[in-house]
């Protein structure tokens, strides 16, 4: 199990839409994030200058350091599909996972950082994929009933408004995330993951080569 | 399984609820006393309690269709539709940010009366109630007429929010015998190229984010799909416009569609856009420049013969020779004789040079195929017609553009020659063969708001790009008729069909003047209750007052492209209010909006108010701005998008239902208070109409035996929600499944968890049309098009007239010309593309006779456009807009920031000459209408300078800085300490921009809101303003949804609050 964001960058605008989704899905406070978008560039010398958007949240690793190094087991990968989560009433907020995942600033406030401190409850906070809607989808929605949760999407996919965000196992090939992927494969245009040392993240960005060259973050 | 751990405190954060307290009690309800629940009873408990009705998010124009969902009566989620045909399942921020605004504890939910001074430093307000509001304002507005006259009141509208639509803004002002009205955008926002459009061809504009611009979203829409329809459009140029900021889910969405299937664009724009960033070519053009890069195109085309040679000869005007000393082409019944008009009257034969004979000869309108066999009229000529050296429109274009080669534009408009070159390329042959072009709002801001869309339209309607598959300028749902059914095509323009031509003002282009003064003087002197088809209005009377309130509205001597809304020229009106000349205006009634924030060089109105320009400000809106809490006497409450009902928005061939959901407080739909006061004032002065001025006619209402409401002005609002309601219940019958509806309970029932309820009409094959110009009309002639020449007039020869009498708006009785120092073309107005002076502008080598004068004191050119978070002056108030753009952003090229020695993050003040009190000549360069007798007391300084957050990017050129408008209602909050503001000048780019030099754009006097001369300096954050994300959480939702309590000026808080939301408000 490999459930996951594909990302399509050629389409991404940065509009943030998916962030404001997140944060009414799971009614988050004000400063708390489960995701963020990076603007990448423009890098070049003006005009001939190139740039993408790239939204970032927890990238599902399939070597979790956060799952490792958690001293309660709050950090866990759920048992039937492969998820990673934190239990909130385990966790004790002290902020070893934002030490340990790459993609998070250590203290848990500052921008682009996947995993969030909320300080009024003092837990530690992430994408979650969703998983209380979506935990048995295949990613693929059924349109015409949105309580269907064989096929539901997190509210950031749903809502995408450049139809950029797929949803899905990855190990499952007719998933919408592992379509996308197939699809973008065909058209040759590449697929990215943002390295990160032994972490071997699952989230997968698209982006074409004539739009802009892949960065990854880019200069933080 | 592992079980999620749910305590109370956390069920309630996984409810998907925005105001948690809203929700609790049904969620908690559903657990009540377990501390713990497993994700499936949190599951049941949502489908229990959930349910969901489609709607149309009303967060911008963009009419996305979204899912709704309510628990226990509360809105809890909103989302995307998934048939929605253009946004398909998108849904941007500010619609899903609707849901706090809603809810927000800035709602204004009951009629609210001023009780302090004006200012917002210590604003009271106190609940009456709507009895009392209605006849307070038709008080003051009786007391007015009755002091001055009709004239004295003005209406506006404007500023975000889809809160008044147009059939009211208009109709409202002429119920009260009343000749201003006006909106911020309009000349500013999308006026000028429709009316440009309706002027040139009778189509439809290039406007995308207003719904115009479709065609290159053929084939995405699930109809569509099932149909088997696919997209023809392969190359379309975004010209200034930015559909993934302006309407992300929609525009936006369908635009990253349009790119999926491989389609090209180019980007004209001074920001690297994401369009931009996701184009084939970028030009960033220099702000302000576009109609020198537009004379680019046109001389590359005309040149290289790029253009489509049949449309071009034989539906354009191009070829006509034109008369130097009108303007106006000749006819060939003054060159050849009466016999030389071999078609009807109503479609003149004109003049061109016979390419085959090197001779001017007739060309008539007709068939190509026909009149290519009599002539072949050659586009670029000039030849001797009557003794008088006359070029063709076609060469008058070239020559105008003769200086802008691609090395000058270069040099002018920073455009490189070399992508310029490829951007010209791709447009002329696009693969498939047919492009289009979009212009957004940008140019409508700027000097050429007139030239912009004349030269772009043109550039399409050269190529041929003309009701063809893969094109822009189409006519959706109008199926090509058969041959021989159809008649020779006319057209009242816009509101005048509605408002004018049942008096018989307004001029019929496409008929003849003798079929149009027919109309004119068969409207019957009296009303003849006998008649059946007679309506009391229908008289000579009302002819003789609208025709009297389009003569005198206020800027029409020279900026008659504005008559097209029937809209008054805002510096005008304002000068108005500051002098009482022409005339008295004493009561403002606004509609929507923020004026403070949306208004240009907005200091000058704040002054012209304060300084006791009006006896009395009404106003509406679902929330308290600045504008309220600076000047407004008085308040209506109006209802948000969630509580608003209404059945037909849409996109595309898509109806959505939109039911009011949920009801707040005493909120009630917009036309709801205007039709009160019309009702009230009509009651109230019912017997003093000999005492009431109509104008400054000099003759009383009963003496020119008018009454109110005068003519077919506003008389068709709604009274109540109720009466809105049964109204719409009609129109919802029209839906398929809903036809035996009769009742709002049938309906909601009907509507409930129906996720199909929409209407596909008409089905797409009868959608997507083309060639409708082409079948032979009745009189044996191509349809063509509805204009004088029955052509696309590239050279738009409706401008040389209206410059004029004012034709075709202002008929029978007719404007004097214009004044000639205000026409941009020999004293009238220029019927083709051309540079017009900029008024401000960095230092540009060559340009003189282009910019007016370089001011060292303000080296950098400012242009705005479109963020992702707010639509217009809206949703400063959503916490969750706010966090992410807490402030105001402003773009600069690292090379001029380290000029200024700026950084991101860094605060910098800006100013422009609205900031410092330049004196303007109140002459202008080009003359003017205003005389700025008390502006020079304010020395023209309307303001101090703004503030901003440096955003350091390359996506601008060096010396450019762009930034969006801003306001910040946190400046009024209970909780700030200190003196309060109204919060609309500290980061305000409208403090800065220019409605103040008189130099507007000649045909819609559009005031220069982009692309205007500034400089920067290092500051810090400005008193009063938030930019962290805590400090947003008084904006946050409220189940006590009251008018500001947290702003601590209402009198009694405690009775204003509803505790319950009631779902329906049932």
């Amino acid at each position: 199990m490999a459930r996951a964001l594909v990302v399509d960058l050629d389409r991404c605008s940065g509009c943030e839409a998916c962030v404001v989704s997140c944060k009414f899905q799971n009614n988050l406070d004000l400063g708390n994030y489960f995701s963020h978008v990076v603007e990448v560039g423009p890098t070049g010398e003006f005009p001939d200058i190139e740039r993408y958007w790239l939204p970032i949240q927890c990238q599902q690793c399939s070597n979790a350091p956060c799952v490792e190094i958690c001293p309660t087991g709050a950090s866990y990968r759920d048992s039937d599909n492969g998820a990673v989560l934190i239990d909130a009433d385990t966790c004790i907020g002290c902020k070893t996972c934002l030490s340990a995942c790459p993609y998070s600033d250590p203290t848990g406030a500052v921008k682009p950082s996947v995993r969030w401190f909320n300080e009024a409850e003092q837990i530690v906070q992430k994408c979650t994929l969703c998983n209380d809607l979506t935990a048995t989808s295949d990613g693929v929605e059924n349109d015409d009933d949105p309580f269907d949760s064989s096929h539901a999407v997190p509210p950031c996919v749903h809502n995408c408004t450049c139809g950029a965000r797929y949803f899905g196992d990855l190990d499952d090939p007719n998933s919408a995330a592992s379509q996308a992927l197939a699809k973008a494969e065909n058209e040759g245009r590449a697929i990215h993951s943002i390295e990160a040392e032994g972490a071997q993240p699952v989230a997968k960005y698209i982006l074409s080569a004539d739009i802009a060259t892949w960065q990854g973050l880019g200069e933080r | 399984m592992k079980p999620i751990q749910l305590t109370r405190r956390r069920l309630l954060q996984s409810a998907a609820v925005a105001g948690a307290a809203l929700a609790a009690g049904s969620l908690l309800s559903a657990c009540s006393s377990t501390e713990t629940a497993t994700k499936q009873e949190v599951e049941q408990a949502r489908q229990v309690e959930r349910a969901f009705y489609n709607s149309i998010c009303h967060g911008c124009i963009a009419s996305c269709p979204c899912r709704v969902y309510l628990e226990d009566g509360v809105v809890v989620k909103i989302e995307g539709h998934p048939d929605a045909p253009l946004s398909q399942r998108s849904l941007c921020m500010k619609g899903l940010n609707q849901l706090h605004t809603c809810y927000s504890p800035r709602r204004v939910l009951y009629p609210l009366k001023r009780t302090s001074a004006r200012g917002a430093e210590n604003a009271t307000f106190e609940r009456i109630s709507w009895d009392e509001a209605v006849d307070l304002a038709a008080t003051k507005i009786a007391e007015a007429f009755e002091k001055y006259s009709t004239y004295a009141l003005m209406v506006s509208t404007g500023g975000g929010g889809s809160y008044s639509r147009p059939s009211m803004t208009a109709s409202f002002p002429i119920s009260f015998g009343a000749a201003n009205f006006f909106e911020p955008g309009c000349a500013q926002c999308l006026l000028p190229r429709l009316a440009i459009a309706s002027y040139m061809y009778g189509g439809s504009c290039q406007s995308m984010a207003d719904g115009m611009v479709v065609e290159c979203f053929k084939g995405q829409s699930k109809a569509d799909q099932e149909a088997g329809i696919t997209g023809d459009t392969q190359m379309v140029v975004l010209w200034a416009t930015q559909p993934s900021a302006s309407s992300s889910a929609q525009a936006g969405r369908a635009m990253a569609e349009y790119r999926a299937r491989g389609g090209k664009t180019v980007v004209v724009d001074p920001k690297f856009t994401a369009d931009a960033a996701k184009a084939d070519v970028w030009l960033p053009v220099r702000p302000g420049s576009d109609p020198a890069l537009i004379l680019s195109w046109y001389r590359v085309i005309l040149d290289e013969k790029l253009y489509d040679e049949e449309f071009t000869k034989y539906f354009t005007n191009l070829p006509v020779l034109i008369n130097p000393d009108t303007n106006l082409p000749w006819l060939a019944t003054e060159v050849f004789g009466e016999e030389a008009q071999t078609t009807p009257a109503n479609t003149p034969v004109y003049v061109c040079v016979d390419e085959n004979t090197g001779e001017i000869a007739p060309l008539p309108f007709g068939d190509p195929a026909v009149v290519s066999q009599q002539v072949n009229p050659q586009v670029l000529a000039t030849a001797e017609v009557n003794g008088v050296m006359s070029r063709s429109a076609g060469q008058i274009y070239r020559d105008e553009a003769d200086p802008w080669t691609l090395e000058r534009v270069e040099e002018f408009c920073w455009v490189p020659a070399e992508s310029n070159r490829a951007a010209i390329d791709l447009y002329t042959n696009p693969p498939g063969g047919v492009a289009g072009i979009a212009q957004g709002v940008a140019p409508d801001m700027e000097e050429g708001s007139s030239q912009v869309p004349l030269g772009l339209m043109g550039l399409d309607m050269i190529m041929g790009y003309v009701n063809k598959p893969g094109a822009t300028l189409i006519q959706t749902g109008k199926p090509a008729a058969a041959d021989g059914e159809a008649s020779r095509p006319t057209v009242f323009l816009d509101y005048l069909e509605r408002f004018g031509a049942p008096v018989g003002v307004g001029y019929q282009i496409g008929a003849t003047e003798e079929e149009n003064r027919a109309r004119a003087d068969s409207v019957p002197e009296t009303y003849d209750p006998n008649d059946k088809e007679a309506k009391p209005y229908y008289t000579k009377a009302t002819q003789y007052a609208v025709n009297q309130l389009q003569l005198d509205r206020l800027g029409m001597t020279n900026h008659r492209g504005l008559y097209d809304w029937m809209a008054s020229h805002i510096p005008t009106v304002r000068e108005a209010v500051e002098t009482g000349d022409p005339y008295k205006l004493a009561v403002w009634f606004d509609l929507s909006g923020n004026k403070l924030a949306v208004l240009g060089s907005a200091g000058a109105w704040y002054n012209a108010v304060m300084d006791g320009g009006l006896d009395f400000v009404i106003s509406q809106h679902p929330i308290l701005t600045s504008f309220h809490m600076e000047l407004a006497d008085l308040v209506f409450p109006v209802e948000e998008w969630l509580e608003a009902t209404g059945a037909s928005d849409g996109q595309l061939n898509y109806a959505f239902p939109t039911p009011g959901v949920i009801h707040l407080g005493e909120t009630v739909p917009h036309t709801v208070a205007p039709q009160l006061v019309v009702d009230a004032l009509s009651e109230k002065v019912a017997d003093k109409l000999d005492k009431i001025m109509f104008g400054t006619t000099g003759q009383s209402m009963e003496e020119l035996g008018l009454s109110f409401p005068i003519g077919m002005g506003f008389t068709n609002g709604n009274r109540s929600e109720d009466e809105l309601w049964d109204r719409q219940i009609q129109k919802f019958s029209e839906f398929p499944g809903a036809e035996n509806i009769k009742t709002k309970e049938e309906f909601l029932d009907f509507a409930k968890n129906n996720s199909k309820f929409y209407l596909v009409s008409p089905p797409p094959e009868k959608y997507w049309t083309y060639g409708q110009h082409l079948p032979l009309a009745d009189d044996g002639l191509p349809v063509g098009f509805p204009t004088e020449s029955r052509k696309c007039e590239v050279y738009c020869t409706a401008l040389l007239k209206l410059s004029q009498t004012g034709w075709p708006h202002c008929y029978p009785r007719e404007n004097e010309p214009i004044d000639p120092r205000a026409g941009n073309w020999n004293g009238a107005y220029a019927p083709i593309c051309r540079v017009p002076e900029q008024k401000e502008a960095p230092d540009i080598p060559n340009s003189e006779g282009y910019i007016a004068a370089y001011d060292p004191d303000f080296p950098l050119a400012l242009t705005s456009g479109r963020v992702y978070h707010y639509h217009h002056g809206t949703m400063r108030h959503a916490p969750f807009a706010r966090e992410l753009y807490p402030a105001p952003f402003v773009s600069i090229n690292p090379e001029t920031a380290d000029e200024y020695g700026v950084e991101s993050g860094d605060w910098v003040e800006i100013s422009s000459r609205r900031t410092v009190g330049t004196d303007y000549d109140p002459q202008g360069t080009r003359g003017t209408e205003l005389s700025y007798a008390k502006s020079k007391e304010h020395n023209i300084k309307v303001g101090d300078p703004i503030h901003a957050i440096v955003k350091v990017s390359k996506e601008v050129a060096p010396k450019v800085l762009w930034m969006e408008r801003f306001w910040n209602p946190e400046c009024y909050d209970a909780t700030r300490e200190g003196k309060k503001t109204g919060g609309w000048q500290e980061c305000n780019v409208n403090v800065l921009t220019n409605a103040i030099d008189p130099n507007f754009n000649e045909v819609f006097g559009s005031y220069t809101n982009r692309g205007f001369a500034v400089n920067i300096k290092k500051s810090s954050r400005p008193d009063g303003v938030w930019i962290e994300p805590k400090e947003f959480e008084p904006f946050m939702p409220t189940a006590e949804n009251q008018v500001t309590p947290e702003v601590g000026v209402l009198r009694d808080n405690k009775d204003m609050r509803t505790d319950t939301v009631k779902f329906g408000g049932e």
